[in-house]
Protein backbone atom coordinates (compact mmCIF):
# COMPACT_ATOMS: atom_id res chain seq x y z
CA UNK A 1 0.00 0.00 0.00
CA UNK A 2 2.63 2.30 0.97
CA UNK A 3 5.18 1.74 -1.79
CA UNK A 4 4.80 3.83 -4.95
CA UNK A 5 5.76 1.22 -8.18
CA UNK A 6 6.88 4.73 -10.21
CA UNK A 7 9.03 6.87 -8.62
CA UNK A 8 8.59 9.47 -11.62
CA UNK A 9 6.00 10.50 -13.87
CA UNK A 10 6.24 12.64 -17.19
CA UNK A 11 3.62 15.01 -17.54
CA UNK A 12 3.52 14.91 -21.82
CA UNK A 13 1.41 16.83 -24.17
CA UNK A 14 -0.28 15.45 -27.59
CA UNK A 15 -0.65 17.74 -30.22
CA UNK A 16 -2.67 16.66 -32.92
CA UNK A 17 -1.19 17.09 -36.49
CA UNK A 18 -4.48 15.48 -38.06
CA UNK A 19 -7.61 15.32 -37.66
CA UNK A 20 -8.05 12.10 -35.14
CA UNK A 21 -11.40 9.60 -35.04
CA UNK A 22 -12.31 7.00 -32.63
CA UNK A 23 -15.82 5.87 -33.37
CA UNK A 24 -17.17 6.82 -29.83
CA UNK A 25 -20.78 6.59 -30.15
CA UNK A 26 -22.27 5.60 -33.27
CA UNK A 27 -26.02 7.44 -34.25
CA UNK A 28 -27.83 6.30 -37.25
CA UNK A 29 -25.05 7.22 -39.56
CA UNK A 30 -22.96 9.57 -37.62
CA UNK A 31 -19.94 8.67 -35.97
CA UNK A 32 -18.76 10.36 -33.16
CA UNK A 33 -15.32 10.67 -31.19
CA UNK A 34 -15.60 12.46 -27.68
CA UNK A 35 -13.24 14.60 -26.32
CA UNK A 36 -10.87 12.36 -25.08
CA UNK A 37 -8.27 9.73 -25.98
CA UNK A 38 -8.39 6.47 -23.88
CA UNK A 39 -5.51 4.98 -21.83
CA UNK A 40 -5.59 1.86 -23.69
CA UNK A 41 -5.27 3.33 -27.30
CA UNK A 42 -2.23 4.89 -26.26
CA UNK A 43 -0.57 2.46 -24.78
CA UNK A 44 -1.20 0.46 -28.19
CA UNK A 45 -0.09 3.73 -30.26
CA UNK A 46 3.14 4.03 -27.79
CA UNK A 47 4.40 0.89 -29.12
CA UNK A 48 4.72 -0.57 -25.43
CA UNK A 49 2.11 -3.72 -26.58
CA UNK A 50 2.61 -5.14 -29.98
CA UNK A 51 -0.41 -5.30 -31.63
CA UNK A 52 -0.35 -7.93 -34.81
CA UNK A 53 -1.35 -6.53 -37.98
CA UNK A 54 -3.56 -8.82 -39.31
CA UNK A 55 -5.81 -10.82 -36.49
CA UNK A 56 -7.25 -14.29 -37.40
CA UNK A 57 -9.25 -16.85 -35.63
CA UNK A 58 -10.04 -16.38 -32.18
CA UNK A 59 -8.58 -13.33 -32.09
CA UNK A 60 -11.12 -11.88 -33.70
CA UNK A 61 -13.57 -12.71 -31.21
CA UNK A 62 -12.84 -10.03 -28.56
CA UNK A 63 -9.84 -8.01 -27.52
CA UNK A 64 -7.13 -8.92 -25.44
CA UNK A 65 -6.62 -6.13 -23.23
CA UNK A 66 -6.06 -7.70 -20.43
CA UNK A 67 -3.59 -10.34 -21.50
CA UNK A 68 -1.59 -7.29 -23.14
CA UNK A 69 -1.48 -4.77 -20.63
CA UNK A 70 -1.39 -6.41 -17.50
CA UNK A 71 2.10 -8.08 -18.02
CA UNK A 72 3.66 -4.15 -18.54
CA UNK A 73 0.87 -2.92 -15.76
CA UNK A 74 4.56 -3.10 -13.28
CA UNK A 75 6.55 -1.00 -15.38
CA UNK A 76 3.94 1.46 -17.22
CA UNK A 77 1.31 3.10 -16.52
CA UNK A 78 -0.20 6.18 -18.38
CA UNK A 79 -3.52 8.17 -17.75
CA UNK A 80 -6.54 8.78 -20.00
CA UNK A 81 -5.15 12.34 -21.90
CA UNK A 82 -7.81 15.17 -21.28
CA UNK A 83 -8.01 18.24 -23.32
CA UNK A 84 -6.37 21.28 -22.62
CA UNK A 85 -8.97 24.06 -23.85
CA UNK A 86 -12.18 23.59 -25.15
CA UNK A 87 -12.43 20.91 -27.77
CA UNK A 88 -13.15 21.76 -31.08
CA UNK A 89 -14.40 19.36 -33.26
CA UNK A 90 -15.03 19.01 -37.03
CA UNK A 91 -17.52 17.10 -39.20
CA UNK A 92 -16.53 15.14 -42.34
CA UNK A 93 -18.67 13.45 -44.94
CA UNK A 94 -17.64 9.55 -45.91
CA UNK A 95 -18.35 7.70 -48.67
CA UNK A 96 -17.08 4.61 -50.40
CA UNK A 97 -16.46 3.73 -54.23
CA UNK A 98 -15.87 0.49 -56.02
CA UNK A 99 -12.78 -0.26 -58.09
CA UNK A 100 -15.58 -1.13 -61.26
CA UNK A 101 -16.70 1.12 -63.90
CA UNK A 102 -20.62 0.85 -62.86
CA UNK A 103 -21.77 0.94 -59.42
CA UNK A 104 -25.08 2.11 -57.76
CA UNK A 105 -25.48 3.25 -54.44
CA UNK A 106 -28.06 0.85 -52.98
CA UNK A 107 -29.36 -0.26 -49.16
CA UNK A 108 -25.76 1.27 -47.71
CA UNK A 109 -23.90 -0.68 -50.43
CA UNK A 110 -22.11 0.06 -53.57
CA UNK A 111 -23.52 -2.80 -55.46
CA UNK A 112 -21.02 -3.57 -58.63
CA UNK A 113 -23.06 -6.15 -60.67
CA UNK A 114 -24.73 -5.11 -62.98
CA UNK A 115 -26.35 -8.10 -64.44
CA UNK A 116 -28.59 -7.85 -60.87
CA UNK A 117 -30.57 -4.81 -61.56
CA UNK A 118 -33.15 -6.37 -63.85
CA UNK A 119 -33.34 -8.28 -60.90
CA UNK A 120 -33.43 -5.96 -58.64
CA UNK A 121 -36.55 -3.87 -60.16
CA UNK A 122 -38.58 -6.58 -60.14
CA UNK A 123 -38.43 -6.51 -56.23
CA UNK A 124 -36.41 -9.29 -56.16
CA UNK A 125 -33.00 -8.98 -53.69
CA UNK A 126 -30.06 -10.64 -55.39
CA UNK A 127 -27.17 -10.82 -52.84
CA UNK A 128 -25.35 -7.79 -54.63
CA UNK A 129 -28.24 -5.18 -53.37
CA UNK A 130 -28.60 -6.38 -50.12
CA UNK A 131 -27.78 -4.09 -46.88
CA UNK A 132 -24.44 -3.91 -46.26
CA UNK A 133 -23.00 -4.53 -42.47
CA UNK A 134 -20.58 -1.90 -42.58
CA UNK A 135 -20.57 1.68 -43.33
CA UNK A 136 -20.53 2.60 -46.62
CA UNK A 137 -21.60 6.58 -46.48
CA UNK A 138 -21.71 8.97 -43.33
CA UNK A 139 -20.48 11.49 -41.14
CA UNK A 140 -17.55 11.43 -38.65
CA UNK A 141 -17.21 13.74 -36.11
CA UNK A 142 -13.59 13.99 -35.32
CA UNK A 143 -11.43 15.94 -33.37
CA UNK A 144 -9.98 18.99 -35.14
CA UNK A 145 -6.70 19.16 -36.28
CA UNK A 146 -4.22 21.11 -33.70
CA UNK A 147 -6.42 20.27 -30.12
CA UNK A 148 -4.10 19.25 -27.65
CA UNK A 149 -4.47 17.20 -24.71
CA UNK A 150 -2.64 16.33 -21.89
CA UNK A 151 -1.18 12.77 -19.77
CA UNK A 152 0.86 11.64 -17.17
CA UNK A 153 3.09 8.98 -18.19
CA UNK A 154 4.50 6.66 -15.20
CA UNK A 155 7.35 4.31 -15.61
CA UNK A 156 10.77 4.82 -17.26
CA UNK A 157 9.81 4.11 -21.13
CA UNK A 158 11.71 6.26 -23.67
CA UNK A 159 8.38 7.83 -25.33
CA UNK A 160 8.44 8.46 -30.00
CA UNK A 161 8.36 11.79 -31.07
CA UNK A 162 5.08 10.98 -32.97
CA UNK A 163 2.10 8.42 -32.62
CA UNK A 164 -0.41 7.41 -34.81
CA UNK A 165 -4.10 7.37 -33.26
CA UNK A 166 -7.18 6.25 -34.10
CA UNK A 167 -9.08 4.35 -36.92
CA UNK A 168 -7.53 6.38 -39.72
CA UNK A 169 -3.90 6.37 -38.02
CA UNK A 170 -3.91 9.94 -37.79
CA UNK A 171 0.03 11.79 -36.80
CA UNK A 172 -0.19 13.08 -33.24
CA UNK A 173 3.07 14.94 -31.91
CA UNK A 174 4.28 14.09 -28.33
CA UNK A 175 5.84 16.57 -26.52
CA UNK A 176 7.41 15.76 -22.80
CA UNK A 177 6.75 18.98 -20.38
CA UNK A 178 8.46 18.11 -17.33
CA UNK A 179 8.95 15.12 -15.14
CA UNK A 180 8.03 15.20 -11.39
CA UNK A 181 8.09 12.89 -8.84
CA UNK A 182 4.92 10.93 -7.50
CA UNK A 183 4.01 11.75 -3.91
CA UNK A 184 1.90 9.31 -1.84
CA UNK A 185 -0.24 11.22 -0.12
CA UNK A 186 -2.34 9.14 2.76
CA UNK A 187 -5.95 8.18 3.26
CA UNK A 188 -8.38 11.01 3.15
CA UNK A 189 -10.71 12.47 0.46
CA UNK A 190 -10.02 14.38 -2.47
CA UNK A 191 -10.43 15.70 -5.49
CA UNK A 192 -9.43 14.50 -8.83
CA UNK A 193 -8.63 16.85 -12.07
CA UNK A 194 -7.72 14.33 -14.32
CA UNK A 195 -9.54 11.78 -16.46
CA UNK A 196 -9.23 8.52 -15.27
CA UNK A 197 -10.11 5.16 -16.29
CA UNK A 198 -13.04 3.03 -14.40
CA UNK A 199 -11.05 -0.12 -14.94
CA UNK A 200 -7.99 0.84 -13.84
CA UNK A 201 -9.08 2.23 -10.55
CA UNK A 202 -8.05 0.14 -7.45
CA UNK A 203 -10.83 -2.15 -5.61
CA UNK A 204 -10.83 -0.92 -2.62
CA UNK A 205 -11.34 2.73 -3.82
CA UNK A 206 -14.22 4.53 -2.55
CA UNK A 207 -15.65 6.88 -5.00
CA UNK A 208 -18.40 9.22 -3.57
CA UNK A 209 -19.19 11.55 -7.16
CA UNK A 210 -17.78 11.73 -10.66
CA UNK A 211 -18.71 12.17 -14.26
CA UNK A 212 -18.55 9.51 -16.69
CA UNK A 213 -17.94 9.69 -20.49
CA UNK A 214 -19.39 6.33 -21.36
CA UNK A 215 -17.38 5.14 -24.15
CA UNK A 216 -15.70 1.92 -25.72
CA UNK A 217 -13.88 -0.50 -24.22
CA UNK A 218 -14.32 1.05 -20.95
CA UNK A 219 -15.75 4.25 -19.41
CA UNK A 220 -13.31 7.45 -18.70
CA UNK A 221 -14.69 9.33 -15.32
CA UNK A 222 -13.87 12.79 -14.72
CA UNK A 223 -13.93 15.18 -11.39
CA UNK A 224 -13.63 12.29 -9.05
CA UNK A 225 -14.11 12.94 -5.65
CA UNK A 226 -12.70 9.81 -3.64
CA UNK A 227 -11.78 8.51 -0.22
CA UNK A 228 -8.68 6.53 -0.10
CA UNK A 229 -4.69 7.00 -0.72
CA UNK A 230 -3.56 9.26 -3.59
CA UNK A 231 -0.60 10.22 -5.47
CA UNK A 232 0.55 13.65 -5.84
CA UNK A 233 2.45 14.84 -9.40
CA UNK A 234 3.23 18.58 -8.91
CA UNK A 235 -0.89 19.92 -8.96
CA UNK A 236 -2.56 16.80 -9.90
CA UNK A 237 -4.14 14.45 -7.41
CA UNK A 238 -5.12 11.31 -8.65
CA UNK A 239 -5.93 8.15 -6.58
CA UNK A 240 -3.54 5.95 -5.67
CA UNK A 241 -2.35 2.55 -7.05
CA UNK A 242 -3.36 2.82 -10.38
CA UNK A 243 -2.64 0.45 -12.91
CA UNK A 244 -4.22 -1.44 -16.29
CA UNK A 245 -7.09 -3.39 -15.30
CA UNK A 246 -6.79 -2.95 -11.73
CA UNK A 247 -10.38 -3.36 -11.10
CA UNK A 248 -10.70 -6.38 -13.41
CA UNK A 249 -8.01 -7.88 -11.85
CA UNK A 250 -8.46 -8.05 -8.30
CA UNK A 251 -11.95 -9.40 -9.08
CA UNK A 252 -10.34 -12.69 -10.47
CA UNK B 1 20.99 -0.85 -56.63
CA UNK B 2 19.98 1.36 -53.94
CA UNK B 3 16.96 -0.55 -52.41
CA UNK B 4 20.07 -2.42 -50.93
CA UNK B 5 20.79 0.55 -48.92
CA UNK B 6 17.66 0.31 -47.34
CA UNK B 7 18.13 -3.65 -46.06
CA UNK B 8 18.38 -2.52 -42.48
CA UNK B 9 15.01 -0.90 -42.90
CA UNK B 10 13.02 -3.42 -44.54
CA UNK B 11 11.41 -6.88 -43.88
CA UNK B 12 13.11 -10.53 -45.61
CA UNK B 13 9.47 -11.42 -45.26
CA UNK B 14 5.95 -10.32 -44.29
CA UNK B 15 5.33 -11.35 -40.41
CA UNK B 16 2.73 -10.59 -38.74
CA UNK B 17 4.00 -8.67 -35.55
CA UNK B 18 5.32 -5.06 -36.03
CA UNK B 19 9.47 -4.78 -35.76
CA UNK B 20 9.85 -1.25 -35.85
CA UNK B 21 10.79 -0.19 -39.17
CA UNK B 22 10.16 2.24 -40.99
CA UNK B 23 10.60 3.98 -44.56
CA UNK B 24 9.30 7.16 -45.30
CA UNK B 25 8.82 8.53 -48.67
CA UNK B 26 8.69 12.56 -48.89
CA UNK B 27 6.50 13.01 -51.85
CA UNK B 28 5.67 16.23 -54.14
CA UNK B 29 2.34 16.30 -55.54
CA UNK B 30 1.42 18.85 -58.43
CA UNK B 31 -1.39 19.40 -59.83
CA UNK B 32 -1.98 19.63 -63.86
CA UNK B 33 -5.22 20.54 -64.29
CA UNK B 34 -8.41 21.59 -62.40
CA UNK B 35 -8.60 19.42 -59.60
CA UNK B 36 -11.29 19.27 -57.02
CA UNK B 37 -10.60 18.06 -53.38
CA UNK B 38 -13.86 18.48 -51.27
CA UNK B 39 -15.90 16.87 -48.39
CA UNK B 40 -19.08 18.11 -48.25
CA UNK B 41 -20.65 17.46 -51.86
CA UNK B 42 -20.59 18.96 -55.08
CA UNK B 43 -21.05 23.43 -54.80
CA UNK B 44 -19.06 23.41 -51.31
CA UNK B 45 -16.06 24.73 -50.98
CA UNK B 46 -12.58 23.47 -51.50
CA UNK B 47 -11.15 21.25 -48.22
CA UNK B 48 -9.03 23.89 -46.94
CA UNK B 49 -7.67 24.58 -43.39
CA UNK B 50 -6.28 27.50 -41.26
CA UNK B 51 -2.82 26.90 -40.08
CA UNK B 52 0.15 28.69 -38.80
CA UNK B 53 2.06 29.84 -42.15
CA UNK B 54 5.37 28.52 -41.49
CA UNK B 55 7.60 27.35 -38.37
CA UNK B 56 9.92 30.38 -37.61
CA UNK B 57 9.95 33.98 -36.57
CA UNK B 58 7.07 35.90 -38.48
CA UNK B 59 5.54 32.81 -40.34
CA UNK B 60 5.04 31.51 -36.88
CA UNK B 61 2.66 33.98 -36.10
CA UNK B 62 0.69 34.16 -39.68
CA UNK B 63 -2.24 32.34 -39.86
CA UNK B 64 -2.89 31.14 -43.54
CA UNK B 65 -5.45 28.96 -44.96
CA UNK B 66 -3.89 25.94 -47.09
CA UNK B 67 -5.84 23.63 -49.52
CA UNK B 68 -5.78 19.89 -48.04
CA UNK B 69 -5.77 16.64 -49.72
CA UNK B 70 -7.43 14.27 -46.87
CA UNK B 71 -5.36 10.90 -46.65
CA UNK B 72 -8.02 9.00 -47.80
CA UNK B 73 -8.32 10.99 -51.21
CA UNK B 74 -4.58 9.66 -51.86
CA UNK B 75 -4.78 5.95 -50.34
CA UNK B 76 -8.06 5.11 -52.93
CA UNK B 77 -6.93 5.64 -56.28
CA UNK B 78 -3.23 4.62 -55.54
CA UNK B 79 -4.39 1.29 -54.00
CA UNK B 80 -6.93 1.19 -56.73
CA UNK B 81 -4.21 1.74 -59.56
CA UNK B 82 -2.36 -1.37 -57.74
CA UNK B 83 -5.36 -3.09 -57.96
CA UNK B 84 -5.88 -3.22 -61.88
CA UNK B 85 -2.47 -5.04 -62.44
CA UNK B 86 -3.52 -7.42 -59.95
CA UNK B 87 -6.59 -8.48 -61.51
CA UNK B 88 -4.89 -7.89 -65.10
CA UNK B 89 -2.31 -10.33 -63.94
CA UNK B 90 -4.98 -12.53 -62.25
CA UNK B 91 -3.55 -12.30 -58.78
CA UNK B 92 -7.35 -11.08 -57.05
CA UNK B 93 -8.67 -14.16 -55.17
CA UNK B 94 -11.75 -15.20 -54.49
CA UNK B 95 -13.67 -14.64 -51.49
CA UNK B 96 -14.14 -18.20 -49.68
CA UNK B 97 -17.37 -17.03 -48.18
CA UNK B 98 -19.89 -16.31 -51.06
CA UNK B 99 -17.34 -17.17 -54.07
CA UNK B 100 -16.93 -13.37 -55.16
CA UNK B 101 -13.64 -11.87 -56.97
CA UNK B 102 -11.70 -9.66 -54.31
CA UNK B 103 -13.21 -6.16 -54.51
CA UNK B 104 -13.47 -2.95 -52.46
CA UNK B 105 -15.92 -2.08 -50.43
CA UNK B 106 -18.24 -5.12 -50.99
CA UNK B 107 -17.55 -6.92 -48.14
CA UNK B 108 -15.57 -9.39 -49.79
CA UNK B 109 -11.90 -9.13 -49.14
CA UNK B 110 -10.28 -12.11 -50.40
CA UNK B 111 -7.71 -11.15 -47.62
CA UNK B 112 -5.21 -13.19 -49.87
CA UNK B 113 -3.97 -10.70 -52.51
CA UNK B 114 -1.14 -8.35 -52.62
CA UNK B 115 -3.16 -5.20 -51.31
CA UNK B 116 -5.29 -7.04 -48.60
CA UNK B 117 -1.65 -8.02 -47.40
CA UNK B 118 -0.48 -4.24 -47.88
CA UNK B 119 -3.14 -1.59 -47.21
CA UNK B 120 -5.64 -3.59 -45.38
CA UNK B 121 -8.94 -4.81 -45.16
CA UNK B 122 -11.73 -4.65 -42.54
CA UNK B 123 -15.17 -6.29 -43.10
CA UNK B 124 -16.14 -9.43 -42.66
CA UNK B 125 -16.05 -11.71 -39.86
CA UNK B 126 -12.98 -13.40 -40.40
CA UNK B 127 -10.66 -10.98 -39.21
CA UNK B 128 -8.61 -7.94 -40.42
CA UNK B 129 -5.33 -7.14 -41.62
CA UNK B 130 -3.66 -3.40 -40.51
CA UNK B 131 -2.88 -1.39 -43.47
CA UNK B 132 1.25 -1.17 -43.26
CA UNK B 133 0.93 2.41 -45.70
CA UNK B 134 0.47 5.07 -44.01
CA UNK B 135 -0.95 8.67 -45.05
CA UNK B 136 -1.25 12.18 -44.00
CA UNK B 137 -3.26 14.75 -44.89
CA UNK B 138 -1.06 17.11 -47.40
CA UNK B 139 -0.93 20.85 -47.50
CA UNK B 140 -0.79 23.26 -50.20
CA UNK B 141 2.42 25.06 -50.23
CA UNK B 142 0.19 28.79 -50.95
CA UNK B 143 -2.62 29.88 -49.68
CA UNK B 144 -5.91 28.98 -50.62
CA UNK B 145 -7.19 32.22 -51.69
CA UNK B 146 -3.84 32.07 -54.74
CA UNK B 147 -4.41 28.94 -55.78
CA UNK B 148 -8.14 28.38 -56.28
CA UNK B 149 -10.85 29.34 -58.73
CA UNK B 150 -14.24 30.01 -59.67
CA UNK B 151 -15.91 27.74 -62.74
CA UNK B 152 -19.08 28.40 -63.87
CA UNK B 153 -20.88 25.14 -65.46
CA UNK B 154 -23.37 24.58 -68.03
CA UNK B 155 -24.81 21.52 -69.87
CA UNK B 156 -26.12 22.34 -72.80
CA UNK B 157 -28.94 20.23 -75.00
CA UNK B 158 -28.04 17.92 -77.90
CA UNK B 159 -28.73 21.06 -79.65
CA UNK B 160 -26.23 23.10 -78.45
CA UNK B 161 -28.38 25.42 -76.49
CA UNK B 162 -29.79 26.05 -73.25
CA UNK B 163 -33.36 25.51 -74.62
CA UNK B 164 -34.29 21.63 -75.34
CA UNK B 165 -37.33 21.13 -77.87
CA UNK B 166 -40.03 22.02 -75.88
CA UNK B 167 -38.27 25.01 -74.96
CA UNK B 168 -37.61 24.38 -71.11
CA UNK B 169 -34.84 25.76 -69.87
CA UNK B 170 -32.26 23.92 -68.66
CA UNK B 171 -31.51 23.89 -64.97
CA UNK B 172 -27.72 22.46 -65.32
CA UNK B 173 -25.71 25.71 -64.62
CA UNK B 174 -24.18 26.23 -61.28
CA UNK B 175 -20.73 27.44 -60.48
CA UNK B 176 -17.73 25.41 -58.64
CA UNK B 177 -14.57 25.94 -56.51
CA UNK B 178 -11.29 23.99 -58.42
CA UNK B 179 -7.65 24.03 -57.34
CA UNK B 180 -5.70 25.53 -60.22
CA UNK B 181 -3.43 23.82 -61.98
CA UNK B 182 0.56 23.73 -60.73
CA UNK B 183 -0.33 23.70 -57.13
CA UNK B 184 2.08 22.17 -55.37
CA UNK B 185 1.27 19.57 -52.13
CA UNK B 186 3.94 18.32 -49.86
CA UNK B 187 3.37 15.00 -48.25
CA UNK B 188 5.05 12.25 -46.44
CA UNK B 189 3.76 8.78 -46.40
CA UNK B 190 5.11 5.99 -44.30
CA UNK B 191 5.78 2.64 -44.58
CA UNK B 192 5.69 -0.35 -41.99
CA UNK B 193 7.41 -3.46 -42.14
CA UNK B 194 7.71 -3.38 -45.82
CA UNK B 195 9.46 -6.38 -47.60
CA UNK B 196 11.56 -5.00 -50.53
CA UNK B 197 8.93 -5.82 -53.36
CA UNK B 198 6.73 -4.65 -51.47
CA UNK B 199 8.43 -1.24 -51.36
CA UNK B 200 8.55 -1.20 -55.29
CA UNK B 201 4.97 -1.95 -55.39
CA UNK B 202 4.08 1.10 -53.51
CA UNK B 203 6.22 3.74 -54.77
CA UNK B 204 4.67 2.01 -58.24
CA UNK B 205 1.66 3.11 -57.28
CA UNK B 206 2.10 6.15 -56.06
CA UNK B 207 4.30 7.39 -59.47
CA UNK B 208 2.09 5.99 -61.77
CA UNK B 209 -1.08 6.95 -60.43
CA UNK B 210 -2.11 10.10 -62.42
CA UNK B 211 -5.84 11.34 -60.93
CA UNK B 212 -7.02 12.24 -57.98
CA UNK B 213 -10.08 13.73 -56.17
CA UNK B 214 -13.23 14.54 -57.88
CA UNK B 215 -14.82 14.16 -61.66
CA UNK B 216 -11.19 12.21 -61.87
CA UNK B 217 -12.40 11.22 -65.56
CA UNK B 218 -12.57 15.30 -66.79
CA UNK B 219 -10.53 16.58 -64.40
CA UNK B 220 -7.65 15.77 -61.29
CA UNK B 221 -4.81 15.10 -63.04
CA UNK B 222 -1.98 15.09 -60.27
CA UNK B 223 2.35 14.08 -61.18
CA UNK B 224 3.65 12.54 -57.98
CA UNK B 225 7.64 12.99 -57.44
CA UNK B 226 9.47 11.46 -54.84
CA UNK B 227 11.65 14.12 -53.41
CA UNK B 228 13.41 11.75 -49.96
CA UNK B 229 13.58 8.35 -49.18
CA UNK B 230 14.40 7.85 -45.41
CA UNK B 231 14.67 4.64 -42.73
CA UNK B 232 14.21 4.91 -39.42
CA UNK B 233 13.30 3.60 -36.28
CA UNK B 234 10.43 5.64 -35.59
CA UNK B 235 8.57 8.34 -37.57
CA UNK B 236 9.82 11.47 -39.21
CA UNK B 237 8.12 14.90 -38.71
CA UNK B 238 4.30 15.51 -40.29
CA UNK B 239 3.18 16.81 -43.60
CA UNK B 240 2.09 19.97 -42.22
CA UNK B 241 5.24 20.63 -40.50
CA UNK B 242 7.27 19.36 -44.01
CA UNK B 243 5.50 22.71 -45.93
CA UNK B 244 5.82 24.85 -43.03
CA UNK B 245 9.67 23.94 -43.01
CA UNK B 246 9.68 24.44 -46.86
CA UNK B 247 7.78 27.82 -46.61
CA UNK B 248 10.22 28.80 -44.11
CA UNK B 249 12.94 28.64 -46.23
CA UNK B 250 11.72 29.75 -49.51
CA UNK B 251 10.97 32.97 -47.48
CA UNK B 252 10.35 36.45 -49.63
CA UNK B 253 6.53 37.16 -50.66
CA UNK B 254 5.40 33.96 -53.16
CA UNK B 255 2.85 34.27 -55.42
CA UNK B 256 1.36 31.34 -57.60
CA UNK B 257 2.76 29.46 -60.01
CA UNK B 258 5.46 28.74 -57.90
CA UNK B 259 8.36 27.13 -59.46
CA UNK B 260 8.93 24.00 -59.43
CA UNK B 261 12.54 23.65 -58.94
CA UNK B 262 12.75 26.23 -56.45
CA UNK B 263 10.79 24.43 -54.05
CA UNK B 264 12.12 21.02 -54.48
CA UNK B 265 15.35 23.11 -53.50
CA UNK B 266 13.76 24.44 -50.62
CA UNK B 267 11.85 21.29 -49.21
CA UNK B 268 15.65 19.07 -49.86
CA UNK B 269 17.28 22.08 -47.22
CA UNK B 270 14.08 21.04 -45.09
CA UNK B 271 14.30 17.96 -45.03
CA UNK B 272 18.80 17.59 -45.31
CA UNK B 273 18.53 18.25 -41.09
CA UNK B 274 15.64 15.21 -40.81
CA UNK B 275 18.83 12.76 -41.22
CA UNK B 276 20.59 13.99 -37.97
CA UNK B 277 17.09 13.07 -36.13
CA UNK B 278 16.58 10.74 -33.70
CA UNK B 279 16.30 7.35 -34.54
CA UNK B 280 17.12 7.58 -38.47
CA UNK B 281 19.35 5.56 -39.82
CA UNK B 282 19.56 5.62 -43.57
CA UNK B 283 19.11 8.60 -46.20
CA UNK B 284 19.00 8.31 -49.57
CA UNK B 285 20.90 10.12 -51.82
CA UNK B 286 20.10 12.34 -55.00
CA UNK B 287 21.56 10.07 -57.03
CA UNK B 288 20.43 6.83 -54.82
CA UNK B 289 17.12 8.16 -55.24
CA UNK B 290 17.71 8.22 -59.10
CA UNK B 291 18.56 4.58 -58.79
CA UNK B 292 15.57 3.11 -56.63
CA UNK B 293 12.83 4.74 -59.03
CA UNK B 294 14.70 3.46 -62.09
CA UNK B 295 14.59 -0.17 -60.06
CA UNK B 296 10.46 0.41 -59.37
CA UNK B 297 10.19 1.27 -63.12
CA UNK B 298 12.01 -1.60 -64.01
CA UNK B 299 10.17 -3.95 -62.12
CA UNK B 300 7.03 -2.21 -63.29
CA UNK B 301 8.28 -2.49 -66.68
CA UNK B 302 5.88 -4.60 -69.71
CA UNK B 303 8.75 -7.12 -69.74
CA UNK B 304 8.98 -7.28 -65.87
CA UNK B 305 5.77 -6.84 -64.21
CA UNK B 306 4.21 -10.37 -64.56
CA UNK B 307 6.86 -11.94 -62.98
CA UNK B 308 7.33 -9.07 -60.48
CA UNK B 309 3.99 -9.04 -59.19
CA UNK B 310 3.87 -13.04 -59.36
CA UNK B 311 6.70 -12.81 -57.10
CA UNK B 312 5.20 -10.75 -54.79
CA UNK B 313 2.02 -12.46 -54.23
CA UNK B 314 4.13 -16.11 -54.04
CA UNK B 315 5.98 -14.41 -51.15
CA UNK B 316 2.12 -14.51 -48.69
CA UNK B 317 1.86 -18.15 -50.14
CA UNK B 318 2.63 -19.43 -46.58
CA UNK B 319 1.04 -17.38 -44.81
CA UNK B 320 -2.38 -18.31 -47.11
CA UNK B 321 -1.59 -21.94 -46.45
CA UNK B 322 -1.52 -21.21 -42.16
CA UNK B 323 -5.54 -19.49 -42.86
CA UNK B 324 -6.25 -22.51 -45.07
CA UNK B 325 -5.39 -25.14 -42.27
CA UNK B 326 -7.28 -23.01 -39.44
CA UNK B 327 -10.11 -23.80 -41.59
CA UNK B 328 -9.66 -27.33 -42.70
CA UNK B 329 -8.89 -28.15 -38.64
CA UNK B 330 -12.32 -26.45 -38.01
CA UNK B 331 -14.11 -28.51 -40.93
CA UNK B 332 -12.77 -31.41 -39.28
CA UNK B 333 -14.63 -31.22 -35.99
CA UNK B 334 -13.11 -30.83 -32.21
CA UNK B 335 -11.07 -34.34 -32.27
CA UNK B 336 -8.49 -32.20 -33.70
CA UNK B 337 -6.80 -30.28 -30.63
CA UNK B 338 -6.55 -34.08 -28.99
CA UNK B 339 -4.98 -35.20 -31.92
CA UNK B 340 -1.82 -32.21 -31.49
CA UNK B 341 -1.37 -33.17 -27.49
CA UNK B 342 -1.01 -36.49 -28.23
Amino acid sequence: MSTIPFQQAKLIELYCLEPVFFASRELSDTYYTEGVIGNYALTYALGLVNSPYRLQGQATGRPTYKEDLQPIARDFYILPASPLDKIAFRFERFNALSDAYWYSMTNNRVATAREDLPLQRQGKKPNSFRPSNFPQTGKLRMIERGNRFQTLVFGNSQLPDYIRLGKFMSKVKVNILNESSVNLLPEGEYQSQHYLNATDLPQQLETLAFDLISIPPAPIIKNLRFRGCAWQIDETIIPADLHFCGRGSSNE
Amino acid sequence: MSIQKLSSVLATTYENFPKGRFITLVVLRTTHSETIFRTEGSGEPMCSEFVQAGLEGENQKTIIQRLVMTKRKQIAPERRYGREHLRAHELLYTNSKDGSLCSLNTNSPCEMCVDCFLYGFAAGGGGAQKSRIWTEDAFSILPASDVVGDRTINAIYENGTMRDEKSNASTALNTSEYIKPGVHFLDVVTLKDVTADELRYVVGNILFTSRYGAVSSRVGRMENQILGVFGSITELPSSLELVQATYDVLGKPLEHPLNSNQLITASQQAIANWRNRRGVSVHLSEAELVNLIADVETHWSEAERDSFLKRLSQSYESFRQVAAEKKKTKSKGKNTPVEVES
